[in-house]
């Protein structure tokens, strides 16, 4: 189904590099390693700098749309006219459109870009809080800044954002109108919860892998073989882990595989996509690009719905603990569950200790504001943490108030209601009763 | 008892492979070695077997940090539990605890930055150590092709641990990096076991093609031609990748990229599939194959030309490690060389980037000791990559004293020399492409050796038959599987009875 690769000879052909410029927003096809059709009938790009894997329906070009293409000369395509707008999006502009769209412009996409990479400030974990974008919090840690600056660049281009200040974007109506479309096709992962469990995926991700091929190798007597994970804290976790179970190999594996096919078995998720990268004996499991290209979605695609179904199990183990004890532990031994920050946590310990906060600026030599800065983020995780000792119980009323006529969550315009009330007080309300008071 | 009742014992090998019983013998009778065994014949023996016979530890320094990770599973997967890598996979906690219980550890592996710290080279001397081993020992020469700036404290280091009975073992040295392994780590006397480098059952081919394109159709006529599975060799990860993706898209082989762009699951994943026979062809950089034990590899392409005769061989060396006929075939295109060139110079910093460091060193006054805790900053402000930072460093802060003007013009000196050798080594491996005469017989000679037989398929200037090497099988063409995961999943985990 290939077609042409080499692009070092200055082939120009028209209708994709229009295409691919108006995409890539680039003006040379340096990057490109390949553009092929399938099947199907989409066209695809390849794009080596960031693994872009576009599809451009190939209805844009009527002259070949519903033929079979597995040898389409250069001469060929360049006789094609391109026809059409802006192609649909890419799931991970979904994503980011879908994010902007909560954040409604109050702030830059370096907040968004924070938040996909889990950076861990009281910054980004109060943002993910006030907008309710906790379930992607450091999903996707790998994005990097300009592939981000280069999606901005391509979106306003394309006319789906347009940007109001600095760094900050609005939607368009063609921007609304083209999420709506891809969203009713390519819904969100409804199970994703990045904020909750962004500790223990990974961890647990290793130690599952891990312990499947160990007990498959055991119940086939094999000794020889080579660890598909070479970190040498999930060995000796997985070694400990095993030796703590009763009953014999053949009894561990099994209830791995019905803890496995309980877990997993729900018709909202697609547990093959967890299933092909697992390794046992003498089958060694699919990477994450094979992964997606076998499944047939783009890998930033399969990547979230990977991810939606390891967070589906982990509800489902959660809920009902007993019931899965391999998965649990698994789980539940991974690295603390505090997601404090550790500067944080130092101040949380000295507040504990009944420092004021004053005093925890004075003794950690820091400034006021960034213990400040701490509290809220105490207040955004500890449930248990009191408040009214910093807001008197009246004021936290009125902010809350406000809060709710307020839909725009703009702190100046809850400050010029509750005029006595300092921006610290303000966050901190929202912090401890965002959650629950705006749902 | 005889060295082959010890193979016996603790080896499922029913033999010695040429030149291990004669370095395992040397280093038993107290020599300093120097062994130079061809790829695929198990240097790791050589310090494996002598370790059952001599009281103490055997302390292995490995370049590699995936390198020294094989050779332990390798050792564990033999039933030997007394073995330990001490490198940066281990926590702090890790890593006290392994230097507080080293008595208990036969077979200790170190990486070089780890015996740079003094805890642990304190620890080490409290050790008795039976036998000091460097492995890839032409790293320790800048001769070599693989020179590592860390490897040249480990010369320091031996002294330091009262000069214990060494093994040096290697691939591929010439003479001259002999002499310089056994200089720099202060062996006065030494054995010398040398194989040649000669790989018979290896039939190599030089072909020439016009282009680029032409080189990636002709990649894709070769893999589909050939006997796998096989290894094709790139300079680029780019190129690598889009040459897997063209092999996989024009769908008769599974063919996957490996090179250290990939994160550490895709590595080891990539590489078990391939041992595993799931993959027919790996499209790699040089980070492919240290350490990887397959012995049935059919065919090596070279996408580029290597940068060295001593890397060539090293990579067409992963092939018939079961001295079953095995064939490379080094594809060629004007002007590879060029490429070639720029990747040597590419790794060493610029007269400009030197400059420029040196300018900031002067007006901040920064001391050489304290160069690595700006080492973002200054990398960033003079441009360096992590090679060409690592070299800077390695050379600075060995120095003995400091003098920006005079230290600045030596660096520069080192950097042009450097930059010399590499140019004569693509040179050399030029001239191999482009000798009339016979391949097998330049290699050997640059070698100082003379090729005493002739094999069959010698070379692709004396003649190869090429259906000799063909594959028989018709390619099976795959169906597509309707996916059932409750049904792989239980192929994982349960055993065959009990899959209905």
């Amino acid at each position: 189904m290939l077609i042409f690769t080499d692009f070092s000879e200055n082939v120009f052909l028209n209708p994709i590099v229009k295409l691919y410029r108006q995409h890539f927003n680039k003006k040379s096809f340096e990057n490109v390693y390949q553009i092929s059709f399938c099947k199907n009938e989409t066209l695809k790009i390849k794009h080596s700098a960031c693994h872009f894997h576009v599809k451009i329906m190939v209805y844009y070009f009527p002259a070949i749309a519903g033929r079979e293409f597995f040898s389409v000369s250069v001469k060929d395509l360049l006789a094609l006219q391109y026809k059409g707008d802006r192609m649909g999006l890419t799931y991970l502009e979904s994503v980011v459109l879908s994010i902007l769209k909560r954040i409604n412009g109050e702030r830059t996409i370096y907040a968004l870009l924070h938040l996909l990479q889990g950076k861990r400030s009281s910054q980004t974990i109060q943002d993910a809080h006030l907008y309710k974008l906790t379930p992607y919090f450091s999903t996707y840690p790998t994005v990097s800044r300009s592939r981000l600056e280069k999606m901005m660049e391509s979106l306003k281009r394309g006319g789906l954002v347009e940007e109001i200040a600095e760094g900050k974007v609005l939607l368009t109506s063609r921007g609304e109108e083209k999420l709506r479309l891809h969203l009713a096709k390519c819904p969100l992962p409804e199970f994703l919860n990045g904020w909750k469990y962004h500790q223990v995926t990974e961890s647990f991700w290793e130690r599952l892998t891990l312990l499947v091929q160990v007990s498959s190798n055991l119940i086939h007597q094999e000794r020889s073989y080579i660890p598909i994970r070479n970190k040498q804290e999930t060995l000796s976790w997985v070694k400990q882990f095993i030796k703590q179970q009763s009953g014999d190999r053949y009894t561990l594996a099994e209830r791995l595989y019905e803890e496995l096919i309980s877990a997993l078995e729900n018709s909202a998720i697609k547990p093959e996509l967890v299933i092909i990268r697992l390794t046992g004996f003498k089958k060694i499991g699919l990477t994450l690009s094979q992964a997606s290209e076998q499944i047939g979605m783009e890998p930033t695609h399969y990547h979230y719905e990977f991810l939606n179904c390891l967070h589906f199990m982990f509800n489902k183990i959660l809920d009902v603990p007993s019931a899965y004890p391999l998965l649990d532990g698994l789980l539940n031994k991974a690295e603390r569950l505090e997601p404090l920050t550790l500067s944080a946590k130092k101040t949380y310990k000295l507040l504990q200790l009944g420092y004021s906060a004053d005093e925890v600026a004075a003794v950690r030599n820091l400034k006021q504001g960034t213990i400040e800065d701490h509290i809220v983020e105490i207040a955004l995780i500890k449930t248990e943490f009191d408040i009214d000792y910093y807001v008197p119980a009246s004021k936290q009323e009125r902010i809350l108030l406000a809060a709710q006529q307020i839909s725009a969550k703009k702190l100046k315009q809850m400050k010029e209601r509750v005029t006595d009330a300092s921006y610290f007080e303000i966050r901190l309300v929202l912090a401890k009763y965002g959650d629950i008071e705006w749902n | 008892m005889e060295l082959k009742q010890y193979l016996a014992k603790y080896f499922p090998f029913p033999d010695f492979r040429p030149g291990q019983h004669e370095t395992i013998d040397a280093v038993i009778e107290k020599n300093h070695t120097i062994s130079m065994l061809p790829t695929g014949t198990g240097k790791s023996l050589c310090y494996q077997l002598p370790g059952y016979i001599l009281e103490g530890a055997v302390l292995v320094v490995s370049p590699l940090l995936s390198l020294m990770q094989d050779q332990v599973e390798q050792i564990m997967a033999m039933g030997e539990k007394r073995v330990i890598a001490l490198n940066s996979f281990l926590s702090p906690q890790q890593k006290a605890f392994a230097l507080l219980n080293l008595e208990n550890y036969k077979y200790i592996f170190l990486s070089p930055e780890m015996l740079g710290m003094e805890s642990v080279q304190d620890r080490l001397k409290r050790l008795s150590v039976a036998l000091f081993v460097v492995d890839e020992a032409h790293c320790i020469s800048q001769w070599g092709y693989d020179f590592r700036p860390d490897y040249l404290k480990l010369g320091e280091f031996r002294k330091k641990l009262g000069k214990p009975l060494t093994l040096a073992l290697t691939a591929t040295a010439t003479e001259e990096v002999r002499k310089d392994i056994a200089e720099k780590l202060y062996l006065e006397e030494w054995k010398e076991v040398v194989y040649s480098v000669d790989r018979p059952a290896i039939s190599l081919a030089l072909e020439r093609v016009a282009s680029f394109r032409e080189k990636l159709e002709r990649t894709h006529e070769l893999v589909n031609f050939f006997k796998g599975p096989g290894i094709i060799y790139f300079s680029s990860k780019k190129v690598a990748e889009q040459a897997a993706s063209q092999l996989r898209e024009k769908g008769t082989k599974k063919a996957m990229a490996y090179h250290g762009g990939l994160n550490s699951e895709s590595r080891v994943l990539i590489q078990q599939q391939f041992i595993n026979g799931q993959l027919d062809v790996v499209c790699a950089t040089s980070a492919f194959g240290m350490g990887i034990n397959k012995d049935n590899v059919r065919y090596v392409i070279h996408f580029h030309m290597p940068m060295q005769l001593e890397s060539y061989l090293q990579e067409i060396g992963r092939a018939a490690r079961d001295g079953l006929d095995s064939i490379a075939i080094l594809l060629y295109s004007p002007g590879d060389e060029q490429l070639a060139y720029q990747l040597a110079e590419a790794e060493l910093p610029d007269q400009y980037q030197v400059e420029r460091l040196f300018g900031v060193l002067m007006e901040q006054q920064i001391p050489y000791d304290g160069l690595s805790q700006r080492a973002e900053e200054l990398s960033m402000v003079c441009g360096f990559t992590e090679i060409q930072w690592r070299i800077i460093m390695e050379y600075l802060s060995n120095l003995e004293s400091q003098n920006y003007l005079a230290d600045s013009e030596t660096l520069m000196q080192l950097v042009e020399n450097r930059i010399a050798v590499k140019k004569q080594q693509i040179r050399t491996m030029l001239d191999w492409i482009q000798t009339p005469g016979c391949k097998r017989e330049f290699i050997l000679e640059s070698f100082n050796e003379e090729l005493a037989n002739k094999p069959a398929n010698c070379c692709s200037s004396c003649g190869i038959n090429r259906e000799h090497y063909k594959e028989t099988k018709s390619s099976i063409e795959q169906e597509e599987t309707v996916m059932d995961w409750k049904h792989d999943l239980a192929s994982i985990l349960l055993i065959s009875e009990r899959i209905e």
